[in-house]
Formats: structure tokens, sequence, C-alpha cells
């Protein structure tokens, strides 16, 4: 029964946040662990590696990034990422560390689940799945590296398909800027944020229905690009 | 170039011209002296009204200097460059007004008479016999764009002037003079003509150096002048000033100070200090030179200084020194080795002199006193001798008339010496020697003897007083020299700049002899800061001087060009980058070139020293600058971790309840209901300490005060931390009878309440809180204890203080979901206050931990309170 139940490991110093996401995690079908620093969260990594980690940033005992840094020495699973809105900059070089993903306090349960489910989807299909994504009228196969729009082949250039594959690849979770330009651009090129700009808009003019109100292809400010799939 | 040429109509043509181009011109003041040619010229421009100034009852109609400023033309026209300004307008000279005109950007049209010139003062008395007393200094002239040489031949100036077209009350004063010769007037056209020439010429070259061109220029020639404390000092100066115009050259004044001279009286220090300044004025630049060996130090200084050139004066009271065969000219031209030597021979007569502005009383009255102690020390040297007389030979007396000369010389210096050395020759020969009682001498051998006596007594008479001298010419430097290291020493001691102004006033004020203030710039405005000795009290027009030594930059008052006839001397305070402020000292003060020298040299010490204090204190409020923002960004931080904590919570456990409500056991969501309530009060405490925390900053808390038993209020304080405890026990220790006090009920109970949350906040679980009341004779006292960590030493004045705790290391944090903002105990604190109380904490008790806070509440005196208090709790 355990075996099947996905083991989460929650490191948070607020035991208020235990006291309600335990409950939200067990009722969705996880099996919730409690740690209260960082400390005691790497050790719990050690001892029984969990199937992904929701870590708080504003630990007491240490730096969430650093603690991040350390679980990546021994842990591959996704992370995902706990933090405050005054704490922008420590989210994205969280991210930017292997973070799968992030949600910011104050938080709905039902988003941090849902951010969750992506990550842990994520692990899955490294095992290869879900070659075909939908999203609307749009559906893009990334084994033939074809995008149609309402069943009619969609032309873009060359670098927009990789744009658009490195999101779509991401299942959901957000890709920061530093990503998504190192993985198309090229190293030489990670802070170059207006290039983004100039393709997820010509990206959003082929396939968003009202390119100014993008319903796939979602800003997160200062943060990243996510791609939301159906 | 002279009276009568036609100035006024020239400058008044000139103007309308320029009025025809299109400027704004405008006629400060002019002179028509009823010439209804010149007066038609003013028609149709703009003559600006003049200004009534009092004097001795009269009322002179005098330029309007502010009225003008404040007109702010393009052109002004202002007659008679030379004029002298009554009594009590800001500059003693118009010239000086112009400059300030020409300061404020307005340009100036003037008329100016070859005569006024300072440098040519002693050529026209020499050619005329006329010593002009107003005069303009040739720096003045220099200053000068353009010179326009309005020039007539002699023989037609005659004529108008018998024709009667020029101003007669001049005229008449002039003619008594002879001034209207032919051959004078010749003179003084061509004195104008050299000089208008000589200006061209400057600029010209002026031109060619700019653009770079060429030329032979004058070879480097520097003039340097010796001046002594003389009476024609000035007019050494005023030759070197004409010979450096002539060679191009720069020109230095000297005089040299020699340490084995006495000193000169003040008559020569006055001298001396003019044509220094007169030097000053005339453009050149002073030094003083140091030196036993006259010639010696005058020609090292121009070996150093490359000087091609040296005036020196021949007066006829040196002239005994030439026939000794120690002339310094002939030393000089012993051994000089290229500087060509100039000789200025026999005084020209001072100008006579206004009344001395600040006569030095205590110093002539002390000079006389020398000459009454020479005479009383003689006639007690005869005393002592008509005593000893009984007992011994004439021989001996005339020891002690020695000795009382010794006296003299050694007490009051060597002219007093010399005079009471003849005085005791007198008193000697007349009571003592044969026949008594006359001044006769009978023996041929007395006669030896007395001449011997008195060639002895002047002798060390003489070299006593010099000796006295010296060592107080000495020691005046030395405690010069000691006043500026004192200065310099208790000026880097001073801790801020109010400091530094007192210590500069004071040392100012030793070093000058009289009172002195210092000014500082605060808020746009100057204000004086520092006095010595006690309070001085300037009045406007001294502040008016301090004002314009504040603008200008330069000297202000008496002895200066702006404002002369004050009573005190205002000095810009200069340091290195730039004002700092401005001190003022009492001019009767300056009394000795010396004095003034080490007033000026305190006073540079000073405004370094306020510089740095200026800098200083802008380090520090950029420092308090930088903690208030560093306070904003705590508050900020504060704010958003302890609003979203409990947010978080309240609405991560209401969307758990509504995504999964249905599948959770009943006892998990009544939990979950239970912690959104205790965050959402939570939220609600620490608004409301936002609220009462502005309610303290704005000043808007209002104090309802009412007869009220402390225990009442503790107890309902007690009931609304009671479901926080947890498992903290807390225990009650109140009287039985407890006076009553007038306070806040409201306020003390939010107190107590938050200094109970801290206590709770900062103790482990299972331990226990005493709370307490009691009372003193004059105080009813609040003690909460706890058992919590303690505060450090250090830190327990600061527990009070808004966001204390965001600076605690975390890991004291035991358990934060319990703490507030950090703004609990200074909310109590400053609510405590309010109601005329005190609060304060003492930690740790026992074994290193636990914290107690007293609340004491004052009683109110009599028997008000016995009165009011309650007969059963």
């Amino acid at each position: 029964m355990t075996a099947l139940r996905p083991l989460i490991l929650v490191v948070d110093d607020d035991p208020q946040i235990h006291r309600f996401l335990a409950p939200a995690l067990e009722a969705a079908g996880y099996e919730p662990v409690r740690a209260d620093t960082a400390a005691a969260g790497l050790a719990d990594i050690a001892n029984r590696p969990p199937d992904a980690v929701i870590l708080d940033l504003g630990l007491p005992d240490m730096d969430g990034k650093a603690a991040l840094q350390r679980a990546r020495a021994f842990y591959d699973g996704p992370v995902l990422i706990l933090s405050a809105r005054d704490r922008e900059m420590e989210k994205i070089e969280a991210l930017d560390l292997g973070a799968v993903d992030y949600v910011e306090k104050p938080f709905h349960v039902g988003e941090l689940l849902a951010r969750l489910r992506a990550a842990l989807r994520q692990r899955l299909s490294h095992q290869g799945a879900r070659a075909v994504v939908h999203a609307g009228d749009v559906e893009i196969d990334l084994v033939k590296r074809l995008v149609l729009r309402a069943g009619e082949p969609v032309r873009l250039s060359p670098r927009e398909y990789e744009l658009l594959a490195r999101l779509v690849e991401a299942g959901g979770r957000v890709v920061t800027h530093r990503q998504l330009l190192t993985a198309v651009w090229g190293p030489a090129n990670v802070d170059d944020v207006q290039y983004l700009r100039v393709f997820v808009g010509h990206l959003r003019q082929k396939l968003e229905t009202d390119p100014a109100a993008p319903r796939f292809l979602v800003t997160d400010s200062g943060v990243g690009y996510r791609f939301v799939a159906d | 170039m002279a009276p009568g040429v036609g100035k006024t109509y020239e400058m008044l043509a000139a103007g309308r011209r320029r009025k025809l181009e299109g400027l704004d011109v405008a006629i400060g003041v002019v002179e028509t002296h009823g010439r209804r040619e010149t007066e038609a010229l003013i028609d149709g421009l703009q003559v600006l009204p003049r200004s009534p100034i009092e004097y001795r009852g009269r009322q002179l109609m005098e330029f309007d200097l502010d009225g003008a400023l404040r007109r702010r033309p393009s052109l002004l026209l202002v007659d008679e460059y030379a004029h002298t300004n009554a009594p009590g307008s800001r500059h003693p000279k118009r010239w000086q007004d112009v400059e300030e005109l020409l300061a404020a950007g307005i340009d100036v049209d003037t008329t100016l008479n070859v005569q006024h010139l300072e440098s040519l003062v002693d050529v026209v008395w020499k050619i005329t016999g006329v010593r002009v007393r107003e005069t303009v200094p040739d720096s003045a002239l220099s200053a000068a764009d353009e010179i326009e040489m309005v020039d007539i031949t002699p023989k037609e100036l005659l004529e108008r002037l018998h024709a009667g077209k020029v101003y007669m009350a001049e005229t008449a004063r002039l003619a008594s003079n002879h001034f209207f010769k032919p051959e004078n007037l010749t003179a003084l056209r061509e004195m104008a003509l050299r000089r208008a020439a000589q200006t061209v010429d400057d600029q010209l070259v002026g031109a060619m150096r700019r653009q770079g061109i060429e030329g032979p220029w004058a070879a480097g020639e520097r003039i340097l002048v010796l001046v002594a404390g003389d009476a024609m000092a000035s007019s050494l100066v005023r030759a070197g000033r004409r010979l450096a115009d002539q060679m191009g050259g720069p020109w230095v004044v000297a005089h040299v100070e020699r340490p084995n001279q006495p000193p000169g009286d003040n008559q020569a220090t006055r001298w001396l200090n003019e044509a220094l300044k007169l030097a000053e004025q005339l453009g050149g630049s002073t030094v003083v030179l140091t030196g036993d060996d006259l010639p010696g130090a005058v020609l090292d200084y121009a070996g150093r200084n490359n000087v091609t050139q040296i005036i020196i004066g021949r007066s006829r009271e040196r002239l005994w020194r030439t026939v000794a065969g120690r002339s310094l000219a002939q030393a000089l031209l012993r051994r000089s080795d290229g500087a060509a030597l100039h000789f200025v021979s026999g005084g020209a007569p001072d100008t006579p002199r206004e009344p001395q502005a600040h006569p030095v009383a205590e110093r002539g009255w002390r000079r006389w006193a020398g000459y009454v102690g020479g005479l009383l020390l003689v006639a007690i040297a005869t005393g002592v001798a008509f005593v000893l007389d009984r007992y011994s030979t004439g021989g001996d007396l005339a020891m002690i008339f020695l000795a009382s000369v010794l006296i003299s010389g050694l007490a009051y210096g060597f002219r007093p010496a010399l005079v009471a050395s003849v005085l005791a020759m007198l008193s000697y020969n007349y009571f003592f020697l044969e026949p008594r009682f006359s001044l006769q001498i009978g023996h041929a051998a007395d006669v030896f003897t007395f001449t011997i006596f008195f060639a002895v007594a002047a002798a060390s008479g003489w070299l006593t007083g010099r000796v006295r001298d010296q060592a107080r010419l000495a020691s005046r430097r030395a405690a010069a020299v000691t006043a500026l290291l004192a200065a310099s020493r208790r000026l880097s001691g001073a801790a801020n700049q109010e400091e530094t102004a007192r210590v500069l006033a004071e040392q100012a004020s030793a070093a000058a002899g009289g009172r002195a203030a210092v000014l500082l710039p605060i808020d746009q405005d100057l204000v004086q800061v520092a006095s010595a000795p006690g309070p001085v009290i300037l009045t406007t027009a001294e502040m008016a001087a301090a004002h314009w030594a504040w603008e200008r930059s330069e000297a202000a008052g008496a002895g200066t060009g702006t404002l002369p006839q004050l009573g005190w001397i205002f000095r810009p305070l200069v340091g290195v980058r730039g004002r700092a402020g401005v001190a003022g000292v009492e001019a009767n003060a300056f009394a000795a070139l010396g004095e003034e020298r080490l007033v000026a040299a305190m006073l540079d010490q000073g405004a370094v020293a306020l510089e740095r204090a200026q800098l200083a204190a802008a380090t520090v409020e950029h420092e308090s600058l930088r903690r208030s923002d560093k306070l904003r960004a705590a508050l900020l931080n504060s704010i958003s971790h302890d609003l979203r904590t409990p947010l978080s919570t309240v609405l991560g456990s209401a969307t758990t309840l509504i995504d999964y409500g249905a599948t959770l056991k009943p006892e998990v969501s009544s939990d979950l209901l239970i912690s959104i309530r205790e965050e959402a009060e939570r939220l609600s405490r620490y608004v409301g300490d936002l609220l009462d925390m502005t309610r303290l900053e704005g000043g808007a808390l209002r104090t309802r005060t009412e007869w009220t038993d402390a225990r009442d209020v503790l107890g309902v304080a007690i009931q609304r931390v009671e479901r926080r405890l947890g498992q903290r026990r807390l225990t009650r220790d109140f009287p039985a009878d407890l006076s009553v006090v007038q306070i806040d009920p409201g306020l003390l109970e939010q107190a107590v309440v938050n200094v109970l949350e801290n206590a709770i906040a900062y103790s482990p679980d299972a331990s226990t809180i005493d709370v307490a009341a009691y009372e003193d004779r004059s105080s009813v006292l609040i003690s909460i204890e706890d058992e919590g960590p303690g505060i450090p030493r250090a830190d327990i004045e600061r527990i009070f203080e808004k966001f204390r705790r965001l600076e605690e290391p975390s890991d004291r944090m035991s358990n934060d979901r319990n703490k507030g903002a950090g703004l609990g105990l200074s909310i109590a604190k400053g609510f405590v206050e309010a109601m005329g109380g005190r609060i304060a904490a003492a930690s740790p008790l026992l074994d290193g931990r636990g914290t107690r806070v007293l609340i004491s509440l004052p009683k109110p005196p009599g028997g008000a309170a016995a009165a009011a208090k309650p007969s059963d709790p």
C-alpha cells in the first residue's frame, strides 16, 4: 500500500504549514514526511529518498539555496520551492540550481498539488512518454517535430520550434530565462532576455487565439515561462 | 586727465549711443555741475534715485548701490570713479561700489582724472604740489575692459576755464594750489596719455600671448621693495608699483624683522602695516623676512626668487648709519650680484591722516608708565642713597643709582632706561656731589668720576633695555608659536562643529586680546554659534559685514575696504574645500603686526578644523540616513513576513478543506478550522499592533485616565492571553489592598498583554510565568517574570526598540508562531510612558535565565488616592 503512495518530504520551519499540508497531501494520495529544519530535511533525503521535496527557502538554519545544492549531491528527484514574493532572486537561483518549480506563499493547496503532479509526471516521462501534447486547438508532436493548429501545420523557424519544444518538454513547469537561453541560444547569451521576449511574442502570434492574453505560453514575471497544456 | 575736459559729457554721449543700439542703459550717478549741454544728454536716460545718508546732521545724497543692484541695467553710468562715499555707506569709496556692480554682472562706464591713480599720487604731488586724497588703486583701472582717453589741449582747457565752463567749487580749491598752470596740465596730460598707452600695450601683449605669438617679452623682471617702519614706506611701495608697471613684472614688498632689534613703536608698526596693506591693494605681494643680517636676508631672498630689481629708501634719519659705514645701500651694493638697485630718497610728507581709527590706549599708557617707573626708581635710589650717605662715602652711592638704571632697563626697556640714567646723573650730582644741592661740580676729580658714571649708566641702561626688549620679542614669538600649537591641539580635539567654533573663538580672542565671534552657515543663513569671552551680540552693521565676508570670501569691517567704520573685522574662514564660516575679531585688538598675523594663522587652522568637523557631521548624517533606510527595510520585511505567514496558513487550511473536505477525518477538519481561527487572531493582533504603533508615532494617542485598580486590569489581560499559555503555568501574586492609580485602563491592559505575550513567546513549555502587583510610597508596581533564556546584558536597553526581534539570532526564536512583529514591547513602553509611568526590564534573574519586566505607575500625591481606594478588593 505504502509503496504505491509517493513519498513527499515537506521542509518548512512553520508548524502551521505542516498542520494543513500533511492532511492535504494525504488526502491527495501522497505520504507526507515532515522536516522542520534544512538539516533534518537533508538527513531524511539521505535516509529515505522521497519521490519529491517541497522546500521552504526561508529556513532558520540554512539558506534554502544552500540546502538545495547540498541535496543535489546525492538526490536527483524533483524539488519544489516554497518562497515569499520578496525573495525573487533566491527563487530564480534555486530554479537555475535545478529546482523544478516554485509556489509563492500564501498559496492555494490545489495549486501546490498541481505543480507537484507536474513535477512527478516529468520524472515519469523521462522513461519516454507523451510525445504529443495538446493545448486547445494546438497539437505539438515532439517526435515528428510537427506543430499543428486546427489540423493545419504551423510554420515555425528552427529557433521558435526549439523554444517551444523546451517549454513543452517541461510539462507545465516553469523554465527560467537562463535555462531557455542556454538551451536555445547557447551559454554565451544567458543575459539576452530580450531575445526571449521577441521569440515568445512570435510563438504567441502563431499559436494563441488572443496573443495579448496568452493561455498556453504563460509568463512568470521575472522568472521565466511555462507551457500550460490541457 | 583733469577737471573740465568733458569726461561726464563723453560718458553720457557714449551711453546714449549704446541705448540706441538697444542696450538697457541707466544712470547711477552723474554730476553735471549745472552745465547745460551735459544736462541735455541726460534726457531719455533713466536716472536712478539716490539714497539719503545722514552725516553730522546733514543729509548727503549718495549713489544708491542696492537700488542699482535691484534695477540691474545692462550698462550703468557712474560718474566720478574716485569719489569718497559719505561715512556710513557700505564702501568708503565709489570704486568699491563699482567693483560690486561688476561682480553682480552689471557693466559700468565711469570717469576718472589721472591724478587720482594711487601709484601716481607722489608724482602728481611733486609736479603740482597738490596731494590728492581721493585715490583709486591701479588694479581697479587695470580691470577696465576699455579705456577712453578724454583729451583736450591745456590751452583749450584754460580757455574753457576762463569761459566758466568748469565746475567752480573744485576749481577754486585747485586753483589756489596753482593747479591749473599750463605746465601742470601738460604734465598731467602726458601722464594720462602714457597711462592709456600702457593699458593699450598690456591688452595687445595679452592678446598676443593668448594667441601664442612669439615675441620679445619683458625678460622676467622681478621687483623687490624693501620697507621699514618709517614715513617713506608707502612711497616706496608706490614706486615699486610704478617700476613693476613699466617692466611688466611681478613685485614683492618685503620687510625684514631682526630678532636682535627692538620692535618699533606704534607709529612705526602703523607705517609698516599701512605700507604692506597698500602693497596688497596695488596688486603686489608681501613677505616678512627674518634675519639678523639685514642685507644677507634680503639678498638671500632675492637670490632664491630671481629678483632683478631692488628698491630701497634712503631716509635722512638713518644718515648716521651711512657715516658709521653701515649703510644698507652700501652693503647691498657690495654684496649683491645681478640685481639692479634703485634708491628712492627723501620722505614725501605723508598725507594728513585721519585720527587713528583704533588708538591703542593701553599700550600708550604703558609706554609712559615706563618713564614714570624709571623716575620712581631713581627717586627711590635717591632716598636709599640719603640713608646710606650717613654711613658711607660718596663712591658707593653711585652704585645705587646705577642699580636703579639697570632695573629701569630690565623693567621698561631701553628708552626709559636712558631717561632714567639722565635723571640718576642729575639727582646724583644735585644731592650728593659737592657742592650739594647744586648741579655744579666742585672737584676736578668728581668731574671725571661723574662722566664715567654717566657713561656706564647710559651704556648699562641701554644694554639691559635691549636685553629686555629682545627677551620680550622672543617670548612674544614663543607665545605666538605656543598659542598656535595650543590652538591646533585643541582644534584637533574638538568633537563637532560647535565645539570647534567655540575653541576657535576662545583662541582667537586670547591671541588678539579682545572679543571674538565665529559664525557658521546654518540653513542658508549665517548664524553666530560661538563667541569669547562671554556672549557677544553683533549689531546689524556688524552682521552685514559678516555676511559680506561670507559672500565675497574677503575680509570686511575695520581696516578693510568694506564698512571700515566698524569696531570689528570679519574674515572668511576658507579651508581646503571652500568657505567654512566667518570669524570676527574686535579690531582694537590688532595692535602689533605679529598679533594680526598670529590671529590670521589661527583662523586658517580654524577653517580647516571646521571643515573637518563639517565633513564629520555630514558623514554622521549620512550614517543616520542609512540606518533609517535600514529600519524602513526592516519594517517592510517584518510586515511582509508577519502578514504572510498567518495568511499562508489560513489560505492553505481553507483550500485544503474546500478541495479535500469530504475525504478528511472529522478531527483533522476541525483542527484545520482551529488553525484558521488562531492565525486570523494572530493577524488581527498584528494589525492592532501596527495601528497602536501608528497612533504612538503620529502623536494621535489620547489617554482617558480614570481611577483604576491595577488588579482588575491584570485580571482582564491574563484572561486575554490564557489560551496561548499552552503548558505554561501562570501565578498571580496580588496584595489584598492596593492603591488605585489615575491611568488609562485600556492602555495599561494592552501594555500588560504585550508584555505577557512576549513572556510566552520567549519561555519554554511547562515553565512558569509570575505576575505580581505591589506598591511602594510613590508608585504601584506590576512585575511579570518568565523563565525564558534571558536577555544579554548588552541588549537589555534595546528590547523596547521597534522591530527589535529582527536583529536577534534566529536560533533564539524557540516558538516562532507566538512571536509578534517585534512591536509589542515597544508599544508597551509607549503606552506606559504616555500615562506617566515607567517600564524597565531586568535579566537574567536566576541561573542565567529569566526576564523580569517591571511597570511602575505613579501614585498621585496627597489623599485623593486614599479617598478613592476601594474598601475591599
